[in-house]
């Protein structure tokens, strides 16, 4: 795996400097590595030298489509890196037009899953020191050894129910494709809470949500948060006081969840931003979920042509709420 | 320094003692975090843990803190103060993140104004420090001269024992002795001895501060702010999990006839931050805050007290989603070791 990732920059770092130098491109947005090398972080490219940074492994997990939100107003013309989720992201963000097209180069690159660093040590059990990765199998180097184990297991919560592991949308595709995927397991969480007795239910989000500090980092990763002004920060109406109450934590995550309704791409980043593990990808399953039973299935940013549902209005919709 | 043992299995009944003698604050597991909660029974009390996912400067300087009550009833208004503050035990807490609050004293204790509130639950609070067993591959207070197993400020010092599950704990102040005077039937004699705990690692990121913050006074307009900033998503969470931010903001809630006046942890990292009455905002965009938060923290914080207000405790590494972090922003502005 670590001979085919180096393959696969080497294309990806041939494609894109030849538009950067070329001048069809101004700005490309990559990864580079971080301080370890379980991390990759967001890389802004402007020259040959930037480029020579640039990272794409199993931990290029941030999203990188949300930053052309500020970036095209200082940029002509820029280049982003997507994978499968991050492709569905910038579709979102076409369809709230907040991106322009024709000012975009996208470079898909069809993607493997990213891993769990947590996952990653706590299967090693000692003190990990790197990974391999070969045949669908990941090798963990630890003080006292090696230990192989099922890729499919180390991957991050957001990545282990991914449908579209290849961009839905882009400009070159980098990489071969490699296929749809079925995730039988996608709404099993969600069914479990809908289960449950609804005070129950309560006491559950009421526990996950007491977690929250409102630092809205599951927004600012969001592909669907693209408003220039969130509710949360308007003085006038104050919609969201600043109590750290259940009843605000609440409100911020409903309305926000609402406000993605048929939008989400599902494409967990709120999840993965959380500093205190908040199951936030459930909340917007559980509307995905229903706006698939209310109104046949929809998945959010694979067709620009079509509207989300909630967006739209059909004589024939389901009156499910009005029938009760 | 009177030094006492406690057995593995008197640790359940200590919790519950000190539960009985105030708020007893410590590090717990929920789910797969790691957070300071008032202990009640059934929580999973993590002393093998690296720094908790939030820092316990709440204990101190709470998320959210009421100044006073007002209710109305025809023309006549009452007024009363916020809660009554109970004695609290703080247990667990790292040395990184002792030292934290240490740089917050000297904040909102050490001049005028004090803070009232945090005085008084810096004193009715008793600090038991922890030593370290299993610092994260974040932590790099050995950068900032901590002792990751010694914390001369808390009044008592406790060190775990993975292995057999033992707790050590020697009074560092009248406090710490007194918090031992209350707990003596649960405690063994400690006999001189001392745990043998494997060396404390901690990360070497190479950093050379000497000198550093100097360094920074005619930097404001530095282009490494430019590159810097640029992954910044705009959250705030390198704040609120950072144990040196201080920063509240002043709010009332209610209506007419009842309602309050609180403070709640308020971060640079947001726009109304400096959101002005009239539109005006001095700081715009994220590159000014980015600036904002790392110089107050490489350059404002010392040029007062005399050190950096970091503590290596690893949070903004560990919980930034795009690991924009202090110490990428220490090295971006050459506070690196040459190689």
């Amino acid at each position: 795996m670590a001979e085919r990732y180096l393959e696969e920059l080497n294309k990806i770092r041939d494609a894109v400097k030849q538009d950067l130098l070329g001048g069809r491109i101004d700005l490309l947005l990559g990864w580079e590595k971080g301080h370890y090398w379980w991390q990759s972080r967001p890389l802004f490219a402007t020259g040959e030298e930037d480029l020579e940074k640039l990272a794409w492994d199993s931990f290029c997990a941030v999203n990188l489509s949300r930053y052309l939100l500020d970036e095209l107003r200082d940029y002509q013309k820029i280049g982003v890196l997507v994978k499968g989720c991050d492709s569905r992201a910038f579709n979102r963000l076409l369809q709230d037009n907040m991106v322009a097209r024709e000012r975009v180069v996208l470079y898909g690159l069809p993607c493997p899953g990213m891993l769990d660093y947590e996952l990653l040590v706590a299967a090693a059990g000692s003190e990990l020191e790197g990974i391999a990765e070969q045949n669908g199998k990941v090798v963990l180097k630890t003080a006292s050894g090696e230990k192989t184990i099922e890729r499919d297991q180390l991957l991050l919560y957001k990545c282990r129910d991914c449908l579209h592991p290849d961009p839905v949308v882009y400009d070159q595709l980098l990489l071969a494709p490699r296929g749809e995927k079925e995730a039988p397991e996608r709404f099993k969480s969600v069914t479990e809470l809908e289960e449950m007795p609804p005070d129950e239910r309560y006491a559950y989000w009421e526990k996950e949500l007491s977690r929250c500090l409102r630092c809205y980092a599951c927004r600012q990763a969001c592909p669907y948060c693209s408003c220039r002004e969130c509710f949360v920060e308007q003085e006038q109406p104050r919609w969201q006081g600043r109590a750290y109450q259940a009843s605000e934590n609440f409100l911020f995550h409903l309305v926000r969840a609402y406000h993605g309704a048929g939008r989400c791409i599902d494409c967990g980043e709120c999840q993965r931003a959380c500093p205190v593990a908040i199951p936030l990808q459930e909340l917007n399953r559980k509307l995905i979920k229903d706006i698939n039973e209310l109104y046949g299935q929809f998945e959010a940013g694979l067709n620009t042509e079509l509207e989300p549902p909630l967006l739209t209005y059909k004589p024939d919709d389901p009156a499910a709420f009005s029938e009760k | 320094m009177v030094k006492k043992m406690l057995t593995a299995d008197k640790l359940p009944a200590l919790w519950s003692h000190l539960a009985g003698q105030g708020k007893l604050f410590l590090p717990v597991r929920e789910g797969p975090t790691v957070l300071f909660k008032e202990w009640s029974e059934g929580f999973e009390v993590a002393l093998d843990a690296p720094t908790s996912a939030v820092s316990p400067k709440d204990l101190f300087f709470p998320r959210e803190e009421t100044y006073m009550r007002y209710r109305c009833s025809g023309q006549a208004m009452e007024l009363s103060a916020g809660e009554e503050l109970e004695s609290a035990i703080a247990f667990g807490v790292h040395p990184c993140d002792l030292k934290a609050i240490e740089m917050l004293d000297r904040v909102y204790l050490n001049q005028e104004p004090v803070d009232e509130l945090y005085r008084e639950r810096r004193a009715k609070t008793t600090v038991v420090a922890l030593a370290c067993i299993a610092p994260d591959p974040f932590c790099f207070c050995g950068d900032f001269g901590i002792d990751p197993v010694s914390a001369p400020g808390a009044d008592l010092m406790a060190s775990f024992d993975p292995r057999s599950g033992n707790l050590m704990l020697e009074s560092q102040t009248p406090k710490g002795e007194d918090f031992l005077k209350g707990a003596a039937s649960l405690l063994a004699e400690a006999n001189g001895q001392s745990f043998e705990l494997a060396a404390v690692k901690t990360a070497d990121f190479g950093l050379d501060l000497e000198g550093f913050s100097e360094s920074l006074k005619d930097r404001f307009e530095d282009p490494a702010w430019d590159k810097l900033y640029k992954s910044c998503l705009g959250c705030g969470v390198c704040t609120y999990v950072c144990p040196t931010c201080y920063c509240f903001d002043v709010e009332d809630y209610g209506h007419e006839m009842a309602g309050e006046r609180f403070r709640c942890w308020d971060s640079c990292m947001y726009g109304h931050f400096t959101q002005m009455a009239g539109g005006h905002n001095p700081r715009p965009g994220r590159k000014e805050r980015v600036r904002q938060r790392f110089l107050h923290k490489l350059q404002y914080y010392p040029e007062t007290y005399g050190e950096i207000a970091c503590v290596g405790c690893g949070r903004c590494l560990r919980s930034c989603p795009v690991n924009l972090d202090i110490v990428q922003a220490i090295k971006a502005l050459g506070g690196e070791k040459d190689v």
